[in-house]
């Protein structure tokens, strides 16, 4: 199988203490302890303002473990990609940001749509799945 | 000024025929900006549990209402569990995001996009005597004395569980506004909300000024399971 690690550190002087918090995960398969992720889709491209555009072209296996990877690599602290799925406002992600959700695609609605803002963004994202379908051309 | 920093690494060396190594760090600042951002929830934990699995319910993690909508706000979600099957299901209003399987964690922004309050004025009037009781929002004030700016002074120092108050010295009316934009926010608050005990022909005449509606992305998780699960939770905000 497939071992794929996601980890991630949080650190902070915010607060009155130094606060750091870590976490990492092994990407199983949805309810499995010995069977990894195996497919992957990843990009890195230039989103112009305007459009909203689902950022999944395919379907991967609905309701199951994925994982989706995306971050806003523009330089422009003004810059930042809106995130929607089915309509429903998650957030934004400025320059510099990224995000690492459990994705489950629940049904053909539950695409991930992005929509780009201030200008040009440059983003990359990486889908961790375990099987997908392709639209009919 | 705060720094607050995420990294995330993200390792395979079998997924691909490559090795597969990804490291990213952001710096987290408000919308717009490169002033770090300045508050925390902390870390949170918290275990689940329901008598039964129709018992289960969803446990709201961050209200919108709390929040400032539209900024760069970051949430982080952990299930601690060590059961492969057990999951939490990750919604931001109805719109489910995804399930957390034993182990997972996730990083997310949050526009905390939320609805309006419910606002409504109440008007103290006419012949009130000491004693005399006004019931709302489970809380009774009883009259001192006859005089409605009193009342109203009364009215505006008790601490309402689902409402909060504006009153401006010597006036006879309060402002109630609701601490949380919800799905029961659709009827406009009306005297009837209150319940008026009074010896004399005095009123609590209650007006709207907005009906208010529905929040729009408090985030929410419902475990799989009704024994315990537990997740860890952290909310960076503005």
């Amino acid at each position: 199988m497939a071992t794929t690690t996601a980890a991630v550190t949080l650190t902070s002087d915010l607060l009155s203490d130094n606060m750091s918090v870590s976490a990492s995960t092994t990407c199983m398969k949805a309810g499995t302890t010995a069977d990894g992720l195996d497919g992957m889709e990843y990009g890195y491209l230039d989103l112009v303002t305007g459009d909203e555009y689902d950022l999944i072209g395919a379907t991967p296996t609905a309701s199951k473990a994925s994982k989706l990877y995306l971050k806003n690599h523009s330089t422009d602290e003004t810059y930042f990609i809106a995130i929607t799925q089915n309509s429903q406002a998650i957030g934004k992600l400025y320059g510099g940001d990224w995000m690492f959700i459990p994705a489950d695609f629940h049904d053909a609605a539950g695409d991930i749509a992005i929509t780009a803002n201030g200008g040009t963004n440059k983003i990359c994202y990486a889908l961790f799945h375990e099987g997908t379908t392709l639209v009919a051309s | 000024m705060a720094t607050t920093t995420a990294t995330i690494t993200i390792n395979s060396t079998d997924l691909l025929t490559d090795e597969l190594s990804l490291t990213s760090t952001a710096t987290l600042t408000t919308a717009g900006t490169s002033t770090g951002v300045t508050q925390t929830s902390g870390l949170a934990r918290k275990t689940t549990s329901a008598a039964a699995a129709a018992a289960i319910q969803a446990n709201v993690l961050y209200r919108a209402g709390d929040y400032t909508t539209d900024k760069a706000n970051k949430v982080y979600i952990k299930n601690t569990s060590t059961t492969a099957a057990e999951f939490f299901t990750v919604h931001i209003d109805q719109e489910e995001i995804g399930r957390l399987y034993a182990g997972d964690w996730m990083f997310m922004p949050w526009n905390a996009t939320s609805g309006t309050k419910r606002v409504g004025t109440v008007t103290i009037a006419a012949t009130w005597a000491a004693g005399d009781t006004w019931e709302f929002d489970g809380i009774t004030m009883t009259a001192a004395n006859s005089t409605v700016a009193d009342i109203a002074a009364q009215i505006d120092a008790l601490n309402y569980p689902n409402w909060i108050t504006t009153y401006v010295a010597t006036e006879a009316t309060i402002i109630f506004t609701e601490r949380y934009a919800s799905s029961a926010s659709y009827a406009a608050l009306v005297t009837a909300d209150g319940t008026l005990n009074t010896n004399g022909n005095g009123t609590a005449d209650v007006s709207s000024a907005a009906v208010g509606s529905k929040s729009e992305s408090d985030i929410t998780i419902r475990p799989s399971v009704h024994t315990a699960m537990t997740y860890e939770t952290l909310l960076i905000h503005e």
